[in-house]
């Protein structure tokens, strides 16, 4: 498409609008909201094969997840966690590097934003101490994030393995903590850590559910959009990414921006990590990760790697996860039918996406 | 029994669970293709195993369908990829999460439910042999199996004309293309075998180490049989020692426990990965990188 | 400019899709709850059919709205983690009308006690929570004295073992698992003075291969009857039959899965305190009520909702007889497994003589006692 085309769609003139018209790629439209439709269709079809009324599976999820007030506060609440790791993928490929780290650096931040909301919990009141917490969940995310693209750039290991690796010796860690040094004298015995004090929790805005880092979240998405496509930095990243040798005969620090891309990325898992925690947790447990990580890289690849799109992506993952919840308790499925519902989405995506997935 | 036995015999069916996946993601792998839906194809075939074997009450056609539901589930994977030059590792995540989805909705009416394993069956004389014998030559045919398979594929790859054509699709697809073969092909054919046999893993877990389902019991060791790949340097024997390894660690403390002693089981959970950390490392930045050409790429970049 | 409109074809699918299916919205999903309908929702960790505790948790919900019929309708979600799913789940109950919600694992403690401050017309349950301090109006917990019936299952294990040596696999090292590994071993002692229990732990509450390896490893020891504190139990027990030993179960009553080798266990029947709460709530008597703290059955007062298993076949009939004896001792006011002096392993006293550990000692556990074999991790 020429500069002149583009043009033409962008302010579209009352004679170009047949134009316009017969530019829209009609097939291509058919072939993208069919095949998302038929993803539905199958779900339906699946869950009713299990047992459900396939008539009222999804106004029940809907219910459940976004329609319902009460619904969608949870499900943005649950999008923090997941939104952050995407970003954390998200910001790594710019520079052609791959985070599969984020459950790993989201569970650091928590781990980090524990110790320091227990050390600072009492001493330090008010934003300053949960300022402070959430800036020893970003260093931790950054620092753990930091180690696999050390060992990329100086040695040459494959972030995407190793930061992978590093879920598994992080939930190690946050188990070790909890079981042993930081268990909670009055928890039965039970793996967790004490709990935080009011201090530092983030409170209910807007007489919903939600708290600040819903708010949070939505500020760094369209930050980090900013940031990628309109600063400097961004920029370099975006030449690294694309043709690495070209950039460093160019002069760019290649191994620097590598390093800075991963470590931005941790940062904001951990900021992830550590604002649930403080959000909605209050403490730290086994499970309090889940597989949000996970679930941030392919809202990620979903947003294809832009900061908004992975956000909206990860509240669209969220949303799924609590319709389960409607699922289960008004249709009697299982709650993990959810699960094939997002694994149907992304595929879709991977099949009828542009080759190299260009398409949403 | 000595502990040495003891470790052996309790550290081997575990360790078979993740050789077979292992060994399949090293195919995958050699033609070019990561797949971290390891996990997903092994919860598939311990499911579709139990399930047929429950059914049927034949434990073979389980392990038939064991490594027909890991095939599909690489399938998938390989159209997603192959087909599509899909990223690798997102459709690999999002082939366990549907493994994950519809192996949990399937099975729930299969949990609790139990089957007998299969069998141990002593090999006459090598079974003997004191410390190894019973922990080695006294296991069900499973286990036996991927005795055999380790030397086989390595044959396979290094002697074969098809081996050959895997890892030249691996290294230089376009040299396969010059050579009259279609590297599609190939790495479809590979990506699908070698899921078929984490579904064997899951077969192993499922019918031949524990007889019966629950939800998500694979407990990440599909993550754990790509590390063992890595780890392995994509070799064959490498394979059977890192699954060998990471079976143990995963033995060991409930061996030492089972003795009364006191034991750090978060160090003994991390090791494994640690350790394929540091392989990995060292390698990289010392070693001779036999890592496939093209995974080389496709390990360092997104779309 | 491409990608844009990639973006808006990709936007405009998503869309017409939600538009289409909001558009099958309309008309149906009304609520249909008549005012004299209690609605009662039942939250749980593990699948309903994990022959443990879930299934336990699941048959009680069962028996409930069968025993109440159409005065309740009963709502159940499983496989929800312990995380802030739990306060998602909770929601969508309400949401579907739910005034009473049973939230069933123990790490669901502080969503469950939040979100009963925070929603005071719903009343909150917590099954195996403890809490210290004043009870918010709509929030209670209760649980049951496990450790007095694992103790007959210890009896049974310490009668019929030839090698004098117990396998006790668990999960982790948390005072409830570690009163009742000390009340099996008290409980064998009973019959078998030179009764031994070794113990393994798994670091997860199901991992089936952990289970396999830590009986495997428990063989080798020579170890001939096997019990545990897991959530699901049939690894434990296929191996065990595959083995040819013995097998005390705990949770619920599995003997179906080996009807010779299973002695017997420890199985909870939530049925009859799930309608006492829910009758309370109903009768308006909740608030202040028994209910409206840490209510906790045991067999001295006649309410332990986690009761003594059926014998398997290959318990003789004098050692059911004692266990039976023991039972009835344990019926009079006041008495308990704990009774004094008991010693940990390195022989400080655990309960002196003359007294009797109460459940809250009991939440404060952390030695294994004189005659286990094998340390808890370090804490």
């Amino acid at each position: 498409m020429t500069v002149e085309q583009s043009q033409k769609i962008a302010v579209p003139g009352v004679s170009s609008l047949r134009t316009f018209a017969a530019r829209i790629p009609w097939k291509r439209i058919a072939l993208v909201v069919g095949s998302y439709a038929a993803c539905v269709i199958v779900f339906t079809a699946f869950s009713a094969w299990q047992g459900a009324n396939p008539l009222t599976i999804i106004p029940t999820m809907l219910q459940s997840s976004l329609l319902d007030p009460s619904a969608f506060s949870q499900t943005l609440l649950r999008a923090v966690p997941v939104g952050f790791a995407a970003l954390a993928a998200a910001i790594p490929a710019r520079a052609g590097l791959v985070n599969v780290g984020g459950e790993g650096q989201l569970i650091m931040g928590a781990v980090a934003a524990t110790g320091t909301g227990l050390a600072v919990g009492g001493s330090i009141p008010g934003v300053l101490g949960i300022l402070v917490t959430v800036v020893a969940g970003m260093a931790a995310g950054a620092i753990w994030a930091g180690i696999s693209a050390a060992l990329k750039v100086w040695l040459g290991a494959a972030e995407s393995v190793t930061s992978l690796l590093m879920n598994f010796i992080a939930n190690d860690i946050m188990l070790f903590l909890i079981y042993e040094p930081w268990k909670d004298p009055n928890g039965s015995g039970q793996p967790q850590s004490r709990p935080l004090s009011d201090g530092i929790r983030l409170e209910p805005i807007f007489g919903l559910d939600i708290n600040v880092a819903v708010i949070v979240l939505l500020v760094f998405a369209v930050g980090m959009w900013l940031v990628i496509s309109k600063t400097g930095w961004g920029f370099a990243l975006r030449v690294t990414g694309g043709n690495p040798v070209a950039a460093s005969r160019n002069g760019l620090p290649t191994k620097s921006l590598a390093l800075s891309a991963m470590m931005v990325g941790g940062a904001l898992a951990g900021l992830g990590g550590a604002l649930n925690l403080i959000g909605v947790e209050g403490q730290l447990r086994p499970d309090i990760t889940e597989t949000f990580g996970y679930i941030g890289f392919l809202a990620c690849f979903l947003g294809r790697n832009d900061p908004i799109k992975a956000v909206i992506a990860a509240i669209l993952f969220s949303a799924i996860a609590l319709s389960g919840n409607g699922l289960q308790i008004t249709e009697g499925l299982d709650g993990s039918v959810v699960n094939v519902l997002l694994g149907a989405i992304v595929l879709t995506m991977l099949a009828v996406g542009r080759r190299q997935g260009e398409t949403l | 029994m000595n502990i040495v036995g003891e470790i052996l015999t309790t550290a081997i069916p575990g360790s078979v669970a993740i050789a077979y996946p292992a060994l399949g993601e090293l195919i995958s792998e050699r033609g070019g293709v990561i797949n971290l839906g390891t996990e997903g194809a092994m919860l598939a075939g311990a499911l579709s195993g139990f399930a047929v074997t429950i059914t049927t009450g034949n434990i073979w056609l389980g392990i038939l369908a064991a490594v027909l539901a890991g095939a599909a589930c690489g399938a998938v994977h390989a159209y997603a990829v192959v087909i599509r030059k899909a990223n690798q590792l997102a459709s690999g995540l999002v082939v366990w999460f549907l493994a994950l989805g519809i192996t949990s909705v399937l099975g729930a009416s299969y949990n609790g439910q139990v089957v007998t394993p299969l069998a141990s069956i002593p090999i006459p004389g090598l079974s003997s042999i004191p410390v190894i014998g019973q922990a080695l030559f006294n296991q069900n045919a499973l286990v036996y199996v991927a005795y055999i398979l380790v030397p086989g594929i390595w044959w396979f790859i290094s002697y074969t004309r098809p081996g050959l054509i895997l890892r030249a699709t691996g290294e230089r697809p376009a040299v396969v293309f010059a050579g009259g073969h279609n590297p599609t092909l190939v790495r479809y054919v590979a990506v699908t075998v070698g899921s078929a046999l984490a579904g064997v893993g899951g077969a192993e877990l499922a019918l031949g180490i524990v007889g019966n389902w629950s939800d998500d019991m694979t407990s990440g060791y599909g993550f754990v049989a790509v590390a063992v790949v890595i780890f392995a340097r994509w070799n064959p024997f490498g394979v059977a020692i890192g699954a060998y390894l990471f079976g143990v660690c995963l033995a060991v403390s409930s061996v030492v426990q089972a003795q009364g002693i006191a034991i750090n089981q978060y160090v003994l959970d991390a090791l494994p990965y640690a350790v394929t950390v540091v392989v990995l490392v060292v390698v990289s930045a010392f070693g001779r990188n036999n890592a496939p050409e093209s995974q080389r790429e496709a390990l360092s970049e997104i779309q | 400019m491409r990608k844009a409109k990639k973006f808006a074809i990709g936007a405009l699918a998503i869309a017409t899709v939600l538009t289409l299916a909001a558009c099958s919205t309309s008309g149906t999903g009304a609520k249909t709850a008549s005012a004299k309908v209690t609605t009662v929702g039942f939250i749980m960790v593990g699948s309903t059919q994990d022959a443990g505790y879930n299934e336990a948790v699941a048959d009680g919900a069962k028996a409930v709205q069968k025993d109440l019929g159409t005065s309740v309708k009963v709502i159940t979600a499983d496989q929800i983690p312990e995380n802030n799913s739990v306060t998602q789940t909770m929601q969508a109950m309400v949401n579907q009308g739910a005034s009473i919600i049973f939230a069933t694992s123990y790490g669901y403690f502080n969503y469950a006690l939040a979100f009963a401050k925070s929603h005071p017309k719903v009343t909150v349950l917590h099954q195996g929570g403890y809490l210290t301090g004043t009870f918010p109006k709509n929030f209670g917990t209760y649980w049951g004295q496990a450790y007095d019936p694992v103790g007959l299952g210890g009896m049974a294990a310490g009668g019929v073992t030839k090698s004098n040596k117990l396998g006790f696999i668990y999960a982790f090292p948390i005072s409830q698992t570690i009163a009742n590994i000390d009340a099996f071993e008290l409980g064998a002692q009973k019959v078998n003075p030179d009764a031994k229990t070794y113990v393994v732990n798994t670091s997860s509450w199901c991992d089936p291969l952990k289970q396999k390896q830590a009986v495997s490893a428990l063989l080798g020891q020579g170890i001939d009857v096997f019990s545990q504190h897991q959530d699901c139990q049939s690894t434990v027990i296929q191996a065990v039959k595959t083995a040819g030993k013995k097998v005390v179960g705990y949770h619920y009553d599995a003997k179906a899965l080996y009807p010779a080798g299973w002695l017997t266990g420890s199985a909870w029947n939530w049925s009859a305190i799930y309608e006492k709460i829910i009758g309370a709530v109903q009768k308006g008597t909740f608030a202040g009520g028994p209910y409206n703290a840490d209510w906790i059955g045991s067999i001295s007062t006649g309410d332990n909702p986690l009761q003594l298993a059926s014998f398997g076949t290959s318990v003789p009939a004098d050692l059911k007889a004692k266990i039976l004896t023991e039972k009835a001792a344990l019926g009079k006011p006041g008495s308990s497994i704990f009774t004094g002096p008991i010693y940990c392993q390195d022989g400080s006293v655990l309960v002196a003589a003359g007294k009797v550990a109460t459940y809250a000692d009991t939440n404060s556990f952390s030695c294994l006692v004189k005659g286990v074999v094998g340390t808890l991790p370090k804490s």
